[in-house]
């Protein structure tokens, strides 16, 4: 058994061909852009080496790039503040909704599969000054002063996309705290209600401290969401007006195939998964604390 | 049991409260869901009703509309003008091909991590689970490049081969993680009748693992299904486009056919909604399950 299993040549066969496809789709792609970052290459015609140039222009010269990471925070900001509280209080709602229980779940998380293609039209015309469903129920409402031009004001569109995002994500965040709550023991419960507690201090004494487990995990996924978000952007807004939705991989994306500044735009790339790289592993060592087994 | 003890406490309604609440109360929790859920699903109520609409009928003080009359004209158009049979049949193989293929390989992958004994075990499992924290926008300019040098820009390939390569890691994570339940006395006694190690995969392990491929399967195909930056930018000529671009037909420059458009969004959704309703409770696992062990 053992001699079977510690077989070179199997092991060779099992990881060689998943392996080389990720080093060859993955790992060489982003050492190619390390490559072209430090060119100033056009996209095409002749280009030459500009050393660390690009590098130290993304850093401290792009008010752009730097702006796209502040786009990051702020939606990483509206998710954890705004819509990971409902998704958790929605959690506990939907384990308590008796025979809809899988029926709210399943609707919430409708959005979530739903391509993005498709939800970004729907909510471009959502957002339409003239035809759209938001300004004509300002309309009805009696409220028509407060009608907008959501996606085309600089100060305005930012949170039109945020708001987008948190709504496509809720059924995600969703289950993450429902499958958390449903890891707690059923006794724990029957022993804080012998102990007297209501149902409100059940929850925030008892219920959400034991959530502190899932409640890390779903920050960590937040925190990359945020930063790699573009397709919401891409097809709503392209980053507009004037940068004021720009995301990191959207204005890479504009930098290289608009701009034609291909080598600039690998460079941002790279800047980019390091500094995924870096969050996710600073985010790791943080949260490795262990926390109470129950 | 608990009544008693509750009983015994002085606490009778404490208990009971618990399990059974006010009417008021339910009746509140029911509106607020009901409330949320309907936000939820809004918009593909909405997607579905405008799809049966006459162009010239969108632009009213009203919502939601009742059609006068079914306007089927819409989904012809999307099929004749919009090319959906052929732009579906082409997302179809594409996901087909990198799930079988995502599935394949990372069952041997987890196969080679979990139970085979060789030097750079960790490292190589720790370098592919890296690759859940690149972002794929990283990757779109140098492949560019490169699927320019292979001649595979405008070729399935050149979405196939990075798709497989993105799944791989929450692929291997969640296979693996099945896999380690698994008791070796069954591979053991296959060994003891002369099975190789391939045979004990594709005979023994696969049979097994089917519920987590199932769930990988599923996660992957609405990822994949869903995918638009990566055929946007490979992607050049009509022949391999995929679904999302059938959109692009109905919004020329001069005249936009809205109801078409609502058609060919619906059909868009569809797939993926049809099949989370059916796996609800493998993808929901699949994506606890990935989200707590990443």
């Amino acid at each position: 058994m053992h001699k079977l299993l510690s077989n070179r040549i199997t092991v060779f066969w099992l990881v060689a061909p998943g392996l080389f496809l990720f080093l060859f789709m993955v790992c060489f792609p982003i050492a190619m852009s390390g490559y072209y970052g430090t060119t100033n290459w056009k996209g095409i015609g002749s280009y030459e080496f500009v050393g660390l140039t690009n590098y130290t222009n993304i850093l401290f010269h792009d008010a752009v790039f730097w702006r796209s990471l502040w786009h990051a925070l702020l939606l990483l900001a509206a998710t954890l503040l705004i819509q990971h509280p409902i998704a958790l209080f929605f959690s506990i709602l939907v384990m308590h909704s008796g025979r809809f229980e899988k029926l709210f779940r399943a609707i919430f998380f409708i959005p979530a599969v739903i391509s993005i293609v498709v939800t970004s039209k729907m909510w471009v015309s959502v957002f339409h000054p003239n035809y759209g469903m938001l300004n004509k129920i300002l309309d009805g409402i009696g409220l028509s002063a407060w009608k907008q031009d959501w996606l085309g004001d600089p100060q305005l569109a930012i949170w039109s996309i945020i708001v987008v995002v948190m709504w496509q994500g809720f059924g995600y965040a969703l289950l993450l705290y429902y499958a958390g709550l449903q890891g707690i023991p059923k006794d724990l419960y029957e022993a804080a209600e012998l102990d007297g507690a209501g149902r409100i201090s059940l929850y925030t004494k008892v219920v959400i401290p034991l959530l502190t487990p899932m409640v890390r995990v779903a920050v960590v996924i937040a925190v990359t969401a945020c930063l790699k978000q573009m397709e919401t952007v891409f097809l709503m807004t392209n980053g507009g007006p004037v940068n004021t939705t720009q995301f990191v991989g959207n204005y890479l994306y504009k930098t290289a195939f608009s701009s034609s500044l291909y080598g600039y735009g690998n460079a941002i790339s790279v800047v980019f998964v390091i500094i995924c790289l870096i969050i996710t592993v600073v985010m790791n060592k943080a949260f490795k604390k262990d926390v109470g087994e129950f | 049991m608990k009544t008693t003890a509750s009983a015994r406490l002085g606490k009778p309604s404490k208990g009971n409260k618990q399990n059974a609440p006010s009417p008021v109360l339910k009746v509140l929790l029911h509106t607020v869901l009901w409330g949320i859920a309907l936000l939820q699903i809004f918009p593909l109520v909405w997607l579905i009703n405008y799809s049966f609409l006459k162009s010239g009928e969108f632009f009213g003080k009203s919502i939601l509309k009742w059609p006068e009359k079914l306007e089927w004209t819409n989904y012809v158009n999307a099929f004749t003008y919009g090319s959906v049979p052929k732009f579906m049949l082409n997302s179809f193989f594409i996901t087909m091909v990198t799930i079988l293929v995502a599935a394949i390989l990372s069952v041997m992958l987890s196969y080679a991590f979990v139970r085979m004994q060789w030097k750079l075990r960790k490292a190589t499992m720790a370098l592919i689970l890296l690759g859940m924290i690149v972002p794929i926008h990283a990757t779109l300019l140098p492949n560019f490049i490169l699927f320019d040098w292979l001649h595979l820009i405008d070729n399935p390939l050149s979405l196939i081969l990075p798709y497989i390569a993105f799944s791989l890691p929450i692929s291997m994570l969640i296979i693996s993680g099945f896999m380690e339940t698994i008791p070796r006395s069954i591979e053991e006694s296959a060994v003891m009748d002369g099975c190789s190690v391939f045979g004990i995969i594709f005979r023994i392990i696969l049979p097994i693992t089917k519920p987590a491929i199932a769930t990988v399967c599923i996660m992957n195909f609405i990822s994949w299904w869903n995918e638009f930056i990566m055929a946007n930018t490979f992607l050049t000529s009509e022949t391999f486009k995929t679904l999302p671009f059938s959109i692009m037909k109905f919004t020329g420059q001069y005249s936009s056919n809205y109801g078409a458009q609502f058609a060919v969004m619906t059909l868009i959704a569809l797939p993926t909604v049809i099949t989370y309703l059916l796996f609800t409770e493998q993808m929901s696992r699949g994506i606890t399950a990935g989200a707590v062990k990443g």
